[in-house]
């Protein structure tokens, strides 16, 4: 409950800043808002399914590939038909890495996650018809015109972002309070004994998987139409790296954790980099001090602080 | 091309000089992993490390070869002050916490070599011993990359002997096999890891500094060749000296001939080798545990 | 007569206050990661230009803002948003990843921010992707390697093989030369496009290029993959049979130093080389080496100083008119480092000298001996609409 409570208060701020930002604020809240739906889906199987990918960034640009694709004149789906086919098609193709990924565990894990992430990272960065490493531009954002919103103007749009951040906060949240996300913690806190009562743990562990990607190819759609410009870079390990120094950051199995990781690590990145050209050793040293301090991410920290429960 | 004998000698000789690269670095992560059970990602950082240490001293001294010795010694020292500042306070924390340790320190480690030795590459400039080139047949082929060869091998053999002629060796492979029973027969499980730990960064560094004279030297190179040995520790099988050194032969074989024979999928074959191993056998071609 | 001068001294005298702009340039380098390096040389350049033709500036000023692109195209559109809305940049100058440049170029455009080029060289940033608000001074990729066609074919080179990193960039150099080659009655016979990343090992690339029988070798590769690929080409022995040539990135300046002997006898095109000879040239290399430990000033460093003087041009042309200034950036021409530099109207891509040059090692250096000079290497407008 008191996680709740904190990410009530932390959307609250995001919201209340969004009122006071201009156009650079705007921009910072939407990408604040992408990388946290990815977090949630990664701690969703990281934190909770105990299952640690190195390639989550991968079906991150996966959606963001495919909503430009459906999207575009290629195939002409309108804007929402392009989402639900970025979501769920990026949920297809999790399934099916998945299904063969799950079936290692631990370090072995991360390794088989970054070998397929890197596979796709390669077929992009090759796909000529998908623009190569140069990139996919002139990416089209929903039309809410018909509702009098108009997401070309940057306040509308990271408001957007920010509601669908807050959205996937709630679907998750109430995911991991059905029985499938009672099965989703104990995979990680027992295998054994979910074996034991009978339930066939490699298939959920897959369906974990393929959940986790449909969230983070949903990120991935709201990326591409945030930029409006694509590049391989978004499949890299390095930004699955990034995504997971937000969730640890913040506090792994926790859910707010992400968001509060995806706020630190977003505004560090730029604020540090217009003032120092080594950000890269002061993230670093933040990650060390954080896992040095035996907490569980900022998350931890805070309830460590507040009287009464601990985390 | 294919019926060219000569091609297969020196495609294969290209991949041995690769899988012995590999192996210098691999062997020390994978050990450190048998014993100690974490990954340290910052492996790829200190192989960087003794590349540009091993640049200064060449520069300074005009000697390549005291720079083979002295940069291993240096990247030596920074391990263990990683290892005494930061790991092992973390002994007790699990594996998660230690590789995230070292996760961090990529980024500062990268950084620091920024700051230190700037963002150009660098290569000696002064006379590399063995730079000349050698005819193999009617094939002249860089003695260079011979010279590597002959250190990977001889590295693979000193371990070998030391693995399995030594105290310190007999500790080790007790302490991969159970650290649990090897601390209760006696064994000071704490010092075989800090040792183990020292050599592992010691060899980092010999395979940078050797690297350095055909590679040249700069600040990231140690995150580009981590991806590799990762694969090569996974590869082989984790905690295992010959895993280790089959692993390295496996990908340095399919990269190289993978680059000549299917140029369109050079950038996959490793990554596909890794997914096949993982799927057949996930344990690793030559695991130290069964 | 009379008349006319007293009007213009009222004229400059009322347009005295108005001139004293205030000018902000962003400059967004990579500080970080891969391209580290040339973000550097980059930005010498650039303070070194700002130095030597700061006092046409007369009263206006420039501040200069700075960030880091790493290699990485969304988190540069962050940053160059923020210099814009935030920080009120006036114009943007930087940029070496092609992929950042792409991410950009809509947000400039739709802006009308000026963002003058200082490194990518992708051929659709001045073609069909062009702006009225985005002007190149460095290259495009197409026209390094394109003089090379005719003159290798001129030398009665008459089969090559083509070698270059599989990245856009790699492409578009090689497509430029076969065009112009097979134009001229060469024939390519082989090529191959080894992985940007993780290649350190050209050794299976080389052997093969050597078992083809070609009569040259033309390649693009740079920074550290330049550094390895010549080194390891003079290993392999294979200059004897099949003589290197390439982009002159090849060899260039920031590294040819550590390629030493290896580099001796590479032959490559390029938009400038520390050798040329006029005074522009000698008072920037004297000026870099001075001002940078005696670092040779190579034509990344040239391309941020010319940079600086473009803009700083721009800023006298415009007489304190911010206005008047985005529409000046493109009228700007000079002799400079490079020799005579201007900006083609219908693409805003640089119309410059391209040098043809074999690198000669002597004494522990290498120097570029300039072969030939194709004067005003411009262009086709490649589907370019203003």
């Amino acid at each position: 409950m008191t996680r709740h409570l904190l990410a009530l208060a932390l959307f609250a701020a995001l919201f209340a800043w969004h009122s006071q930002a201009e156009y650079y604020g705007f921009e910072l809240l939407a990408e604040i808002a992408v990388f946290a739906i990815l977090a949630m889906s990664l701690d969703l199987l990281a934190g909770y399914g105990g299952m640690v990918s190195l390639g989550h960034a991968a079906l991150f640009g996966l959606g963001a590939y495919l909503y430009s694709w459906l999207g575009s004149d290629m195939v002409g789906l309108s804007a929402p038909l392009a989402i639900l086919g970025a979501a769920f098609g990026t949920g297809v193709i999790a399934l099916a890495v998945g299904a063969v990924a799950v079936r290692v565990e631990g370090i072995f894990f991360i390794m088989i996650t970054l070998g397929f992430g890197q596979m796709g990272h390669e077929f992009f960065f090759q796909n000529k018809a998908l623009g190569g490493d140069d990139g996919l531009f002139g990416i089209q954002r929903l039309d809410l015109s018909g509702i009098g919103i108009d997401l070309s103007d940057p306040g509308s749009f990271a408001l957007a972002a920010l509601v669908s951040a807050a959205l996937v906060y709630v679907l998750l949240a109430w995911v991991l309070a059905t029985p499938f996300g009672a099965v989703l913690k104990g995979l990680h806190a027992n295998p054994n004994r979910l074996r034991a009562l009978g339930l066939r743990v490699l298939t959920y562990r897959a369906a974990a998987f393929a959940f986790s990607g449909t969230v983070a190819g949903f990120a991935g759609s709201i990326s591409a139409q945030h930029t409006q410009f694509i590049t391989p870079h978004l499949l890299n390990w390095t930004t699955s790296g990034e995504v997971l120094i937000m969730v640890i950051l913040g506090g792994l199995g926790t859910l707010v954790g992400p968001v509060v990781g995806a706020v630190v690590l977003v505004l560090l990145r730029h604020e540090l980099s217009s003032i120092t050209d080594y950000w890269g050793a002061i993230m670093g040293g933040f990650l060390i001090l954080v896992v040095l301090s035996r907490q569980n991410g900022l998350v931890g920290l805070v309830e460590r602080l507040l009287p009464g429960r601990r985390g | 091309m294919l019926t060219d004998p000569s091609f297969w000698l020196v495609q294969g000789l290209n991949s041995l000089q690769l899988a012995m690269l590999l192996f210098l670095l691999s062997v020390g992560l994978t050990v450190i992993f048998g014993l100690m059970n974490f990954v340290n990602l910052a492996h790829g950082s200190l192989y960087a490390l003794g590349a540009l240490i091993g640049y200064s001293i060449a520069e300074a001294s005009g000697s390549v070869f005291l720079a083979f010795l002295l940069a291993p010694l240096a990247v030596t020292a920074v391990g263990a002050l990683l290892y005494i500042t930061l790991i092992e306070r973390l002994r007790s924390a699990g594996p998660l916490p230690q590789v995230l340790v070292t996760f961090g320190l990529i980024f500062v480690l990268m950084d620091a070599q920024r700051y230190l030795w700037g963002s150009d590459a660098l290569g000696v400039t002064g006379d590399v011993p063995f730079s000349g080139t050698i005819h193999i047949g009617s094939e002249p082929y860089p003695a260079y990359r011979l010279f590597i060869i002959a250190v990977g091998i001889a590295v693979f053999a000193g371990l070998y002997l030391l693995l399995n002629r030594t105290r310190l060796g007999a500790e080790v492979r007790a302490g991969v096999d159970d650290a649990e029973t090897a601390a209760a027969l006696g064994v000071n499980v704490e010092r075989t890891f800090f040792l183990v730990f020292l050599l592992g960064c010691g060899l980092a560094g010999l395979a940078g500094a050797v690297a350095m004279p055909a590679f040249s030297a700069e600040a990231g190179m140690g995150v580009e060749i981590l991806v590799p040995t990762l694969v090569v520790v996974v590869v082989g099988g984790l905690g295992s000296l010959s895993g280790a050194f089959v692993g390295s032969l496996v990908i340095g074989v399919t990269l190289t001939f993978g680059t000549a024979l299917f140029p369109d999928f050079a950038g996959i074959a490793m990554y596909a080798a890794l997914v096949a191993v993982l799927l057949l056998r996930p344990q690793g071609l030559l695991p130290a545990r069964s | 007569m009379k008349r006319t001068l007293i009007a213009t001294s009222i004229a400059a005298l009322l347009a005295l206050p108005a001139s004293a702009a205030e000018y902000k340039v962003g400059v967004l380098l990579p500080f970080s990661g891969v391209y580290a390096g040339l973000g550097a040389h980059i930005e010498n350049g650039f303070k070194l230009g700002l130095e030597h033709f700061g006092d046409k500036l007369g009263t206006d000023t420039i501040t200069m803002l700075r960030d880091d692109t790493e290699a990485n195209p969304g988190a540069t559109l962050a940053k160059a948003k923020k210099m814009v809305l935030a920080d009120k940049a006036d114009v943007l100058t930087g940029i070496v990843s092609s992929a950042v440049l792409g991410g950009l170029r809509d947000f400039v455009h739709s802006s009308k921010t000026p963002l003058v080029v200082s490194n990518a060289g992708n051929d659709a940033a001045t073609g069909e992707r062009c702006s009225p608000y985005i002007t190149r001074v460095s290259f495009s990729n197409g026209s390094i390697t394109r003089v090379m066609g005719p003159w290798l074919a001129e030398q009665g080179v008459k089969t090559a093989y083509l070698m270059a990193p599989d990245y856009a960039a790699g492409h578009q150099m090689m497509d430029a030369f076969r065009a112009t080659f097979e134009a001229a009655g060469g024939k390519v016979i082989g090529e191959a496009y080894p992985p940007l990343k993780g290649t350190k090992d050209y050794g299976p690339y080389i052997s093969k290029a050597k078992a083809s029988g070609a009569e040259a070798l033309m390649t693009f590769f740079a920074g550290g993959a330049a550094i390895n690929f010549v080194k390891q080409y003079a290993e392999f022995g294979a200059a004897k049979d099949l003589p290197l040539y390439g982009a002159g990135f090849l060899t260039s300046a920031a590294y040819v130093h550590v390629q030493g002997a290896a580099a001796d006898g590479v032959i490559a095109s390029l938009h400038y080389v520390p050798t040329i000879d006029n005074a522009e040239n000698k008072r920037f290399q004297e000026g870099y080496q001075a001002a940078y430990e005696g670092k040779l000033g190579s034509e990344f460093a040239v391309a941020g100083y010319d940079s600086a003087r473009l803009i700083i041009e721009a800023i006298a042309a415009a007489g304190g008119d911010k206005a008047k200034f985005k529409g000046e950036l493109a009228k700007v021409s000079f002799n400079g480092p490079r020799g005579p530099l201007k900006i083609d109207p219908a693409t805003h891509n640089v119309i410059q000298n391209m040098y043809i040059f074999r690198n000669e090692f002597a004494d522990g250096k290498v120097t570029q001996n300039v072969l030939a000079t194709i004067e005003g290497v411009q262009d086709e407008v490649n589907g370019c609409k203003m």
